[in-house]
C-alpha cells in the first residue's frame, strides 16, 4: 500500500499533476475529434487524397513519441510547453481517428446506400442520414483507442515541460522510488479507464440499437 | 408514362451489352411486368429509369421529359423504388424506414405517422408490433414488405418494383398480390414490375416484356404471350402448362354457347359459374360435379352453357395443336 501513502502524503502535488494531465488530455481530445473526424469525412469523398492522408498518419504514428516531442520542441515557434505537447498528441491521435472514420463511412453496406439514392437522397443526405449513423460503432472504436492512447503518451510530455503524471513516473525512475512510479502509473491507468468508460456511455447514447445487436453478435 | 427509346447499356469493363437496343412504353395506369432469366437486364432497366444508372445510348422519357434533364433526387422521390436487395436502413426503426421519403419531402410528423401505419397494414404487418422494431428484428419476408411500404409511402405516381414479393411465402404472396391489384384498381399507378414467377407475371401484368441476354424477345398482353409465344425461349419460360394458364385468364363467357334455357338439373345440383369467372374454375366445378357441362350465369340469370368439348377445342386451338 505504499504507493497509496505516497499519494496521501503528497496529495496537493499529485492533484496538481493529475489536473494538468487531464486538462491536456481533454484539450487534445476536443481538438483531435474536431480535426480528424472532419478530415476522415473529407477524404471519404476523395479517394486519391485518402490514401495519401492515411499513409501520412501511419508514418506519424510510427515515430517514437519521445523523438516527436523533441523534434517539435526544437522547431521555431514551438519550444517547451503546452502548445508543443498539444500539437504532438493531436498528431498521434490522427491515425486511429482518421482511419476509423474513413473506414466506417466507406464500409457501409452498398445496398443500403443504394436504397438511399433510390429514395432520392442527395449525397450529403446520404452522408448525414446513412453513412455517419452507420459508421458510429467503428468511429467510437477509434475514439476509444485514441483516448487511451493520448492519456498514456501524455506522460511523455513531461520531458518538454508539462507538469503532469509523467513527472511522477520520470522522477520515480531517476530517484529509484518505486512507490512514486507505481502511483503515477496507477493514476494514469485509472484516468484512461474512466475516460474510456465515459466514452462507452456516450457511445450507447449515440449508436442506434438497430446497429448494436447485429445478427451474429 | 415511361418511354424507352433504343436503350443500350454496357457497364465499364463488361464485354457484352447488359441491355441491348430496347424500346418500349408503359402507359399511365398500367402494370408492365419484366420477365426473364437471371442476368437478362431487368434490374438494369429499372435503374436506368430512375437514373441510378445512365444508359450508354438511347433516351428515356418520363411523362414526356428526358430523365437526363431533370434533377435526379426529385425524379427518384417521384418514383417509388422497391430494390431487389431490400436495403432497409439498419439504424432506423421500421417507422422511420417507411417514413423516409415523406421525411425528405418535409411532411408533417403526424401525417407521416398515419400514412406509415396505413401502409404497414396494407402489407399485412401489424403496425403496433413493428413500428418500433429495427430491421434485423424482422424476418426476410417481413423486411421485404416494409421495403414495399417504404416505396409507396409518399404515394408516388410511378413505381419501380424489383421482385417485390420474392421473399414472402406463397400464401402471403397471393394475398399481397390481390391487395396490390385492388389498390391499383383505385389508384391507377404506372408500374414497372420485375418477377421470376410466370404466374405472378400473368396475374399482375397488363402487359409483359420478356427479356433474354439484354434483348427484348416479346412484348404483349399475358394472353397474347401465352397464345402465341414468339419462340422456343418464351415457350420454355411460360412452361408446358400454358393451356391451363390460358384457362385461368379466359372468362367463361368467351367460350360458352349462349342460351337462355339450360337443363334444370345443372342449376339444381350447383353446377354453374359466373360469366366473368375464369374457365379454370368451370373445369373445377365440372370435375367436382362429374359433369360435362356447366351453366354460365350473369348474376342470377342463366346466359349460356359451357361444355368440356368447347374448352378442349379452345386449348388445342391456342396451343396450336391439332384436334
Ligand atoms: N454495376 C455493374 N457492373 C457491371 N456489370 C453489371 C452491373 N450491374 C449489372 N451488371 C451485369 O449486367 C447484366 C444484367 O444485370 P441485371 O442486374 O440487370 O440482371 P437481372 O435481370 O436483374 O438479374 P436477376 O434476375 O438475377 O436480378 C448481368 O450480366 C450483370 O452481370
Ligand atoms: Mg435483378
Amino acid at each position: 500500500m505504499s504507493p497509496f501513502y505516497f499519494i496521501l502524503n503528497n496529495f496537493s502535488l499529485v492533484l496538481e499533476y493529475a489536473m494538468n494531465h487531464i486538462s491536456l488530455v481533454l484539450t487534445v481530445l476536443v481538438l483531435s475529434l474536431s480535426f480528424w473526424i472532419f478530415t476522415g469525412l473529407i477524404i471519404s469523398r476523395y479517394d486519391r487524397l485518402a490514401s495519401a492522408v492515411i499513409s501520412f498518419s501511419n508514418i506519424l504514428f510510427c515515430i517514437p513519441s519521445i523523438s516527436l516531442f523533441g523534434l517539435f520542441m526544437t522547431m521555431p515557434g514551438f519550444g517547451l510547453g503546452r502548445k508543443t505537447a498539444v500539437v504532438v498528441l493531436v498528431l498521434y491521435a490522427m491515425m486511429p481517428l482518421v482511419r476509423s472514420v474513413y473506414l466506417g463511412v466507406k464500409s457501409v453496406d452498398a445496398s443500403v446506400v443504394d436504397a438511399g439514392r433510390g429514395m432520392g437522397m442527395t449525397t450529403s443526405q446520404i452522408l448525414l442520414k446513412i453513412r455517419i449513423p452507420m459508421a458510429w460503432p467503428m468511429i467510437f472504436a477509434g475514439i476509444r483507442v485514441s483516448v487511451v492512447l493520448i492519456t498514456g503518451i501524455a506522460t511523455m510530455a513531461t520531458f518538454i515541460g508539462e507538469k503532469n503524471l509523467g513527472r511522477l513516473i520520470h522522477q520515480g525512475i531517476t530517484r529509484g522510488n518505486a512507490d512514486m512510479i507505481i502511483a503515477g502509473a496507477i493514476i494514469v491507468s485509472l484516468m484512461a479507464l474512466l475516460l474510456d468508460y465515459i466514452m462507452g456511455r456516450i457511445q450507447k447514447k449515440i449508436v442506434s440499437p438497430g446497429l448494436r445487436f447485429q445478427p451474429g453478435d | 408514362m415511361i418511354e424507352l427509346e433504343n436503350i443500350t447499356k454496357k457497364f465499364p469493363g463488361a464485354d457484352s451489352f447488359s441491355v441491348d437496343r430496347i424500346s418500349f412504353r408503359v402507359n399511365e395506369g398500367n402494370i408492365c411486368v419484366f420477365l426473364g432469366p437471371s442476368g437478362c437486364g431487368k434490374t438494369t432497366i429499372l435503374r436506368m429509369i430512375n437514373r441510378l444508372e445512365e444508359p450508354s445510348s438511347g433516351n428515356i422519357f418520363v411523362n414526356g421529359k428526358n430523365v437526363l434533364e431533370v434533377d435526379p433526387s426529385g425524379l427518384r422521390q417521384s418514383m417509388g423504388y422497391v430494390i431487389q436487395q431490400i436495403g432497409l436502413l439498419p439504424h432506423r426503426t421500421i417507422e422511420q424506414n417507411v417514413g423516409l421519403v415523406p421525411e425528405l419531402l418535409g411532411w408533417e410528423a403526424d401525417k407521416t405517422r398515419k400514412r406509415v401505419r396505413e401502409l404497414l397494414e396494407v402489407m399485412g404487418l401489424k403496425p403496433d408490433e413493428v413500428v418500433r422494431k429495427y430491421p434485423h428484428q424482422l424476418s426476410g419476408g417481413q423486411m421485404q414488405r416494409v421495403g414495399v411500404a417504404r416505396a409507396m409511402a409518399a404515394d408516388p405516381p410511378i413505381m419501380l418494383m424489383d421482385e417485390p414479393f420474392g421473399a414472402v411465402d406463397p400464401i402471403v404472396r397471393i394475398r399481397l398480390q390481390d391487395e396490390f391489384l385492388s389498390l391499383q384498381q383505385k389508384f391507377q399507378k404506372t408500374i414497372c414490375f420485375v418477377t421470376h414467377d410466370i404466374n405472378e407475371a400473368i396475374k399482375m401484368g397488363d402487359y409483359l416484356i420478356i427479356l433474354n441476354q439484354g434483348r427484348l424477345i416479346q412484348m404483349g398482353s399475358p394472353i397474347d404471350v401465352l397464345t402465341s409465344p414468339a419462340d422456343e425461349f418464351v415457350l420454355s419460360l411460360i412452361g408446358e402448362d400454358r393451356g391451363v394458364k390460358i384457362l385461368d385468364l379466359t372468362r367463361c363467357e368467351t367460350l360458352m354457347e349462349p342460351m337462355r334455357e339450360t337443363p334444370d338439373d345443372l342449376m339444381g345440383s350447383g353446377c354453374f359459374v359466373q360469366s366473368i369467372q375464369p374457365v379454370k374454375l368451370a373445369l373445377e366445378v365440372m370435375m367436382k360435379k362429374d359433369s360435362d357441362h356447366v351453366a354460365v350465369c350473369r348474376e342470377e340469370k342463366v346466359i349460356g352453357l359451357l361444355s368440356w368439348k368447347n374448352i378442349k377445342k379452345h386449348i388445342n386451338r391456342v396451343s396450336g395443336e391439332d384436334e
